[in-house]
């Protein structure tokens, strides 16, 4: 019987240990694979003489899905795991960024040091916008963030001290060690580390003794409520934790473009946001990244797909905007037909059907 | 699949092709508003500035070859001109014809240290103070160019105007406001047309806010109607000027309203009716039924866009093509200063005297630019709406020479 037990792969994933359960990846195979991502991604902006891999094009769209990534993972906590809902993260995605600006300008804080305490700060103000969610759930709840959204796009049009008023602040640009991170091939690094850092963060959250009170709160309320969750507090906080995320990426989305302004957090914003973690899958954190991605890119695609169009079909450049925008309502309603758990699930099937090939049943 | 491999093959072979004949074009970008707050008049003035550059490129383009230019719509976003601008620089544009205040003004420092001269279609007062000596804090704008009178000129020459009118009228101490959005573009002229307005001997009121976006005003006019003002300078753009016209013809205001260069067009009074009638605003060119000489090459530069040569372009489509062409001259003396690069074309502007571009004679005002001074014309002239049942129609009432007032620059 000395079978040597390592020579067998087993078939199936088995979980002999509730540590075993709880792993940051599934697998070690899916860690190896995620640190290889990231070694590939950290090459993605070098350069070679004349020759890049990367154009400074689509280096732009990675370090948007950057940005964007991490305040989407801040919503999907929010709505994903513990089941409330915002209309007002864009809000809070700008106060990052004037804050993070703010700092900066005013009080001469080092950009590195601003972007973490714009989070900071970003969280105090969510914490105080998510206070009625201690007493309101659904569609009530959903109505009270959309006031946090119009109550603090109102604050950076009028308040000059904090945000330049309506002409908006310029945003000065990341500097290490005294070395300025110019352009986007240094900002990517800055950005990727920030994904990887809050990612970490946010799945380890969720392995964590307030993770899962967020999901209980999630799952039912009531019966989390009688295991001893507090659920005001775990309401309360998960809005903060949100808007700590969403402070970090606006702040991020500021140092990069150098200018920050009212205009660029509108409750079109926030909807992108949902429609991200949606698309994604809510309740998933790569499926955030994924979601992200998709939201990012699928204007990009489509404007390449129009331009394309162009010389065949009369009059597609005026309507190209139109078509962006049509483009990505209807991926979310075709999502929300068609594939309701996200780009997570979808990956998770693909995963599966690879696995038993070509013997799936 | 073999399809779409080829499809994409075409494309990139099509990419590849067009970055390789591009290497050694005058690049140029364009960014206009033609979906956003202010494209009312985004729409004619951008088409102006396409049309002008399609139609130098058929007839040689610029400096001895055709120059390639793109067309972006941002919406009036400022943060999504900001993307824009970065892409261009990466693509090597070394001129950009560009569009709003805010986003004008929040690139300052960038086309500054990048050295693009930016041709924009605002006329911010704080735009024009290359060296930063103006005396109202303004913040130096080396590359920044526009042609027409700054929205403060503009506004000082409305106020000469009305204290011209109140006088004929016996007012005693008129009372004048500043209506406009909570946003830069109008904000630019609002401390220094009232700062004049006082000077002038009128009564400043609280300036009343209105919205960019069109919409139901009439919670302004009522405000406007209590106020008792008597002249009314609305900063905004045709769009929303419109609503708040038709807004106070049913509350019933009888202030004079004028208009600022955005403010008023032929289309906006068409839409307005009988709201626009005797509304006074300014024009920073020839308007469409001119018969300057100047209208010539305009109307075959309209050809470009409508071949039948029927089209009515309202008075922003002229001051579109008069800055294509000052940027053209500027360009083409740089090539003859040794290249078509971002300070030669700088020094172009500002070598110019009472210029006005070949062809364009009684359509573009004469302007002039200094190394110090960015103000290329301070010359307004002043038009009014006369909408009768049986006709409408704009006329020319005026014309204000402002003075080149040293602690005016930057403001």
């Amino acid at each position: 019987m000395a079978i040597n037990a390592s020579a067998l792969v087993p078939c199936g994933q088995f979980k002999t240990s509730y540590r075993k359960d709880t792993t940051i990846f599934p697998t070690p195979v899916a860690r190896n694979f995620a640190i290889a991502a990231v070694l590939l991604l950290c090459l993605l902006p070098l350069r070679f003489g004349e020759f890049e891999l990367l154009g400074r094009y689509e280096l732009n769209l990675l370090i948007q899905i950057g940005y964007y990534g991490i305040a989407a993972l801040g919503l999907n906590i929010l709505v994903g795991f513990t089941g409330q809902i915002s209309l007002g993260h864009a809000a809070f995605f700008g106060f990052g960024a004037f804050a993070s600006a703010w700092l900066n300008n005013s009080w001469g804080v080092p950009v590195f040091w601003a972007i973490p305490l714009a989070g900071l700060l970003t969280t105090l103000v969510g914490l105080l916008f998510g206070i009625p969610a201690a007493r309101i759930k659904g569609l009530y709840l959903a109505i009270a963030t959309f006031a946090a959204q119009f109550i603090l796009e109102d604050f950076f049009a009028r308040a000059d001290w904090f945000t330049g008023g309506s002409a908006g602040s310029l945003a000065g640009g990341f500097s290490l060690f005294g070395y300025d991170v110019d352009g986007d091939r240094g900002y990517f690094y800055v950005v990727l580390a920030y994904v990887v850092v809050m990612f970490l963060l946010g799945t380890n959250l969720l392995r964590s003794r307030d993770g899962r009170a967020f999901i209980a709160v999630r799952d039912h309320y009531l019966s989390a409520e009688v295991m001893g969750i507090n659920l005001t507090k775990y309401r309360v906080l998960s809005f903060g934790v949100s808007a700590f995320y969403a402070g970090i990426g606006g702040a991020l989305f500021g140092h990069y473009l150098g200018y920050v302004s009212s205009e660029a957090f509108t409750i079109l914003l926030s909807i992108q946001f949902l429609g991200m973690i949606i698309i994604g899958g809510m309740g998933s954190v790569m499926g955030t990244l994924l979601g992200t991605a998709f939201m990012v890119l699928l204007p990009e695609v489509t404007q390449a797909l129009v331009s394309t169009a162009r010389d065949f079909v009369p009059g597609a450049d005026e309507s190209l905007a139109f078509i962006k925008q049509a483009a990505i309502g209807l991926a979310i309603v075709l999502f929300l037909i068609f594939e309701p758990d996200g780009l997570a699930h979808r990956w998770k099937m693909i995963k599966a059907y690879w696995k038993l090939y070509p013997f799936s049943y | 699949m073999r399809s779409v491999l080829f499809a994409t093959a075409a494309a990139v072979a099509v990419l590849a092709a067009g970055a390789a004949s591009a290497a050694d074009k005058i690049k140029i970008g364009h960014l206009a508003d033609y979906t956003g707050a202010t494209s009312d008049v985004g729409k004619p003035y951008g088409q102006g500035v396409a049309d002008a550059l399609a139609y130098l490129n058929a007839q040689g383009g610029i400096a001895g070859g055709p120059v390639e230019f793109e067309t972006i719509d941002y919406s009036y976003k400022a943060p999504d001109a900001i993307a824009t601008y970065k892409k261009w620089v990466d693509a090597g544009v070394v001129a950009i014809q560009g569009w709003g205040t805010a986003d004008t003004e929040a690139l300052v420092p960038m086309v500054s240290k990048d050295q693009i001269p930016y041709f924009s279609a605002s006329y911010s007062g704080h735009l024009t103070d290359p060296a930063g000596k103006g005396t109202h804090g303004s913040k130096p704008a080396p590359y920044n160019f526009f042609y027409g009178p700054s929205y403060s000129d503009a506004c000082r020459a409305l106020v000469q105007w009305a204290a011209a009118d109140a006088k004929a009228k016996n007012i005693a101490q008129p009372k004048f406001v500043h209506m406009g959005d909570n946003h830069p573009y109008p904000n630019a002229p609002k401390a220094a047309c009232a700062e004049y307005a006082k000077e002038q001997g009128f009564q400043v009121l609280e300036p009343i806010q209105y919205s960019l976006k069109p919409g139901d005003f009439k919670a302004q006019c009522l405000s406007l109607k209590e106020s008792g003002a008597n002249y009314a300078f609305l900063a905004n753009t045709g769009g929303s000027t419109i609503s708040l016209l038709k807004s106070c013809e049913t509350v019933g205001v009888d202030t004079q309203f004028m208009g600022n260069v955005w403010g008023m067009d032929e289309n906006a009074m068409k839409a307005a009716g009988a709201a626009a009638d005797g509304m006074v605003f300014v024009v920073g060119a020839a308007d469409w039924k001119s018969d300057a000489p100047g209208m010539k090459l305009v109307r075959d530069i309209s050809k470009v866009s409508d071949a039948s040569g029927s089209a009515y372009r309202p008075v922003h489509y002229m001051r579109g093509i008069c800055s294509v062409y000052y940027m053209k001259d500027a360009m083409e003396a740089a090539a003859k200063a040794g290249g078509v690069t971002g300070p030669n074309i700088k020094s172009a502007m500002e070598a110019m005297r009472e210029h006005v571009p070949a062809g364009l004679d009684g359509v573009c005002i004469p302007s002039t630019w200094t190394p110090e001074d960015h103000r290329g014309t301070t010359k307004v002239f002043i038009y009014q709406a006369s909408v009768q049942a049986d006709a409408q129609e704009i006329k020319k009432i005026g014309e204000a020479d402002i003075p080149r007032k040293p602690e005016w620059l930057g403001w």
